[in-house]
């Protein structure tokens, strides 16, 4: 019931943003129609598109849900984006140098980014443990590294000689994740991590024990659980995360190769998603879906109604600004229009 | 005509609570008026209506007869109305009189404070109410009963003429509690007018001139003080017959259960608070009471038994067990805590009841059928059975903290922390800002706990829940155990004494 709330809010504020964006459509001389119908073409119209958006979503469920781990555990990691290009980067080289036959390597190199991913994020927990140091900061921070770190790498020690711009070697081609019918198989291990995490978070002691840090702090550490080491783990399973959400993009994308700027805008993508999802993990994976479905729309509006690709961008921004304002303002308003109803009934009684 | 009239009152906070129904309040000039009853029967609700904190849903406030509409604390200082919060309002920097004057002050030319005026203006206010208060000194070196005079200061200063006391006594000793009532007794010579809020029925029986009793959002009647009883105030109050005083059965006690040797702790923040060579014993059936005035160091003895704090020497024992470096969750398996800010330290408002009642019991295989899982049946069923078994009033055990009242809150904690089956209980200020029908509720859960042989210590700021229940009383000053005393034989007037350092 509470996560079919979240989800209708969070409808209602996608179609007023849409509402907004046609509006500025119109402002710029195209047509909205014109512009809403390629995007539904080319995100939902077709098989193909329809596997385009699913393929395009699979990073986004996987950093929207570490963010919303995260969150829902009052630990401030904001270091998705660096934790997948440090995924990324290491399935690229696990992919080139692993000695290992087919699928096993294929576990292999996803479970071995996953965990580099989440001891980068640990960082951050050390940090804060030992220096007490905000995390926030130094998980942004380590964006940068992660960010510099992997170009140099790409550019220097591991770089294709072939290569154009900073890019380490193709993997194997008995890694690449294998697609049916367009789909890509790394869509199916996003939705089997999302139901995992949704396990771990609900019926684990330590998911418990998160959550509970995550409503008050005080009341877990007093009632016996032990937060530091409970951050600790948050911040190493939703590294895991966006690690594996990296990985991924190598295994099962087009490139295969680790090139500069193949982390997009994922890791803050998957942000703004635990915001429009509440840090729900199934209501995020779900609006995920939809941000993938703009991700492939756009394609559309750009080749169809020549409509620029950041226009995306500022739709994105405006749906979060908009669901986060429609579910306080249902909220609020709501409450109003009940308690005056209630006064209404309860002075006429007394009449 | 009365002086305040309040007519046909509602106030439905949003969604759908409740608050007040047809309330009508009238208010004498000159008169003491106390306001009872239970929490959420609605007493502050009115008056932060009548303070312009609150906006009610419908009615009319009638001064001298004119119809006011009061929308702000500000509007209502113009008429004439103020109110002393149990928070006090107060810089701790400024001087007395700084705090006293800011947002009101004279200035000379060039905007620069006229001091002499304003202090000379103080002077004679002080006098003149026969306050004690050194108008120079700094407000954070001023105890808490000093504190509430510069509150009330404050609004003598702008001259209002009705004080709204929110339950002024919470916080201060039998001595404070009498020099504050000389000083409203005062006040009310000098023409102002009373309204008192409290939940202490001797204090209401002994300071008004009318009283108030409101229950579930209504006024259930409004009197003179004349013949009555604490009892009788209690039974409207409530709407049954109330037992208020603590009937203990004699229990012979049993083995030292919590003991700790030479504990003294001392925090490198602040130079004030230590604690010096504790040496105390609890023993199984047995309820100890911790006296002291708030800041003697209650706070950091709890701290430092619970594991919040390490001690810098000495050891503590429980069950046998030393505990003095053990983490928090090795320690939770042998004390039950009742943590004295609920809010913060008991519950996590936002999430079920199940979640919250399953905490701690979660340390061990109880509510598991796997080692590192949570078995949500099990937790659910022992959150219904405690739900029934404490009578919480809440929609089901997947409604939240936040929706309960803080005498349903507090039961929360309670039903957890004594289902856990420590054998030492930890309470602190176990029945703070509770109401007479849930403290009397509160007291004979404490006392069961005490025939089934656990051991308790008691802290607690209410000195006659104190003397009652405990079968043995330490009195801390200073971070020091400066006596032991029986409850049978010392009065409250003495142990009060030794609280304050009169006696030693």
């Amino acid at each position: 019931m509470k996560s079919l709330n979240k989800i209708l809010t969070g409808i209602i504020g996608i179609i007023f943003s849409l509402l907004v964006g046609a509006l500025l459509i119109k402002i710029q001389g195209n047509s909205p129609i014109n512009a809403y119908k390629a995007l539904y073409d080319y995100g939902l119209g077709s098989w193909f598109s329809i596997t385009s958006t699913l393929n395009n979503s699979t990073p986004l469920i996987l950093t929207g849900i570490a963010a919303a781990i995260a969150f829902s555990s009052n630990v401030n990691n904001l270091g998705q984006p660096g934790q997948l290009i440090i995924g990324a980067l290491s399935a690229a080289l696990l992919g080139y140098y692993l000695p290992f036959p087919g699928w096993f390597g294929i576990i292999t190199i996803l479970i071995l980014s996953g965990i580099i991913g989440g001891l980068y994020a640990s960082i951050a927990g050390i940090l804060k443990k030992l220096y007490k140091m905000d995390e926030m900061l130094t998980t942004l921070m380590l964006n940068f590294i992660a960010d510099y770190l992997t170009l140099y790498l790409a550019t220097y020690p591991f770089l294709d000689k072939k290569s154009y711009v900073p890019a380490t070697k193709m993997i194997k081609k008995e890694y690449f994740l294998p697609s049916f019918k367009y789909l890509n198989s790394s869509f199916f291990i996003a939705i089997f991590v999302v139901l995992i995490s949704y396990f771990v978070v609900k019926y684990f002691k330590k998911g418990y024990e998160w959550r509970m840090m995550g409503h008050n702090p005080d009341f877990s550490r007093i009632g016996g659980c032990d937060n530091e080491q409970n951050l600790m783990w948050v911040m190493f399973y939703t590294g895991f995360l966006s690690g594996l959400a990296g990985a991924l993009l190598i295994l099962g994308g087009t490139q295969h190769r680790f090139i500069k700027g193949i982390g997009a805008n994922y890791g803050w993508d998957g942000v703004m998603l635990s915001i429009v999802g509440a840090n729900g993990i199934l209501e995020t994976s779900f609006f995920s879906l939809f941000f993938g479905f703009l991700k492939s729309g756009g394609v559309g509006m750009e080749f169809e109604a020549s409509i620029p690709s950041e226009f995306i961008m500022v739709l994105q921004a405006t749906i979060v600004l908009l669901v986060v304002s429609t579910r306080s303002v249902f909220s609020y308003y709501g409450d109003k229009i009940k308690a005056y109803s209630k006064t209404q009934k309860v002075v006429k009684a007394h009449e | 005509m009365s002086y305040i009239e309040m007519k046909n009152i509602y106030k439905v906070y949003p969604p759908d609570v409740i608050a007040l129904e047809e309330v009508n309040f009238s208010l004498q000039k000159g008169e003491i008026h106390s306001l009872i009853g239970e929490n959420g029967a609605g007493k502050s609700t009115l008056m932060k209506i009548l303070y312009g904190l609150v906006h009610p849903s419908s009615g009319q406030v009638y001064i001298n007869g004119n119809e006011v509409k009061i929308n702000s604390p500000s509007d209502a200082i113009n008429f004439g109305i103020g109110m002393v919060h149990q928070e006090f309002m107060l810089i701790p920097s400024f001087k007395v009189y700084e705090n006293v004057i800011l947002g009101m002050e004279r200035t000379k030319k060039f905007g620069v404070i006229n001091k002499e005026e304003a202090i000379n203006e103080l002077e004679e206010l002080t006098k003149r109410y026969g306050f004690d208060l050194d108008l120079n000194a700094v407000t954070s070196d001023l105890s808490v009963a000093a504190r509430q005079k510069v509150e009330i200061l404050k609004l003598l200063y702008r001259k209002v003429d009705i004080l709204i006391f929110d339950e002024p006594t919470a916080v201060l000793t039998p001595q404070e509690t009498e020099q504050l009532f000389t000083e409203i007794k005062s006040m009310k010579e000098m023409g102002k007018t009373i309204i008192f809020i409290s939940h202490k029925l001797d204090e209401v029986l002994e300071i008004s001139d009318r009283i108030t009793i409101m229950r579930s959002g209504r006024i259930v009647s409004s009197i003179e003080n004349k013949n009555l009883t604490k009892s009788n105030l209690a039974k409207m109050m409530v709407g049954k017959e109330v037992i208020l005083s603590v009937t203990k059965k004699p229990i012979e006690p049993g083995q030292i259960i919590l003991k700790t040797e030479n504990l003294t702790v001392d925090f490198k923040q602040s130079k004030h608070k230590f604690l010096q060579d504790i040496n105390i014993y609890v023993r199984a059936g047995e309820i100890v009471g911790l006296a002291g005035i708030e800041g003697n160091g209650q706070l950091e003895l709890v701290q430092t038994i619970i594991g919040e704090s390490q001690s810098l020497n000495g050891k503590i024992y429980i069950d046998k067990n030393e505990i003095t470096n053990s983490e928090i969750k090795e320690r939770r398996f042998l004390i039950s805590y009742i943590p004295s800010d609920r809010k913060k330290y008991g519950l996590a408002l936002t999430a079920t009841l199940t979640e919250n009642l399953s905490m701690t019991h979660h340390l061990g295989n109880k509510l598991s059928s796997f080692k590192y899982f949570i078995n949500w049946t099990k937790a659910k069923v022992l959150s219904n059975n405690l739900l029934n078994q404490y009578n919480i009033v809440a929609r089901g055990i997947n409604d939240m903290p936040k929706h309960l009242s803080g005498g349903n809150q507090q039961k929360v904690i309670l039903a957890r922390e004594f289902s856990l089956d420590a054998p030492f209980l930890l309470l602190d200020q176990p029945t703070r800002g509770l109401d007479v029908g849930s403290i009397e509720y509160v007291h004979n859960v404490i006392l069961k706990m005490r025939e089934k042989g656990k051991a308790i210590l008691l802290i607690s700021a209410d000195l006659d829940e104190l003397l009652s229940l405990s079968d043995r009383v330490y009195v801390i000053r200073n971070g020091k155990i400066v006596v032991e005393l029986d409850p049978t034989v010392h009065s409250k007037e003495e142990v009060g004494e030794y609280m304050l350092g009169g006696k030693e």
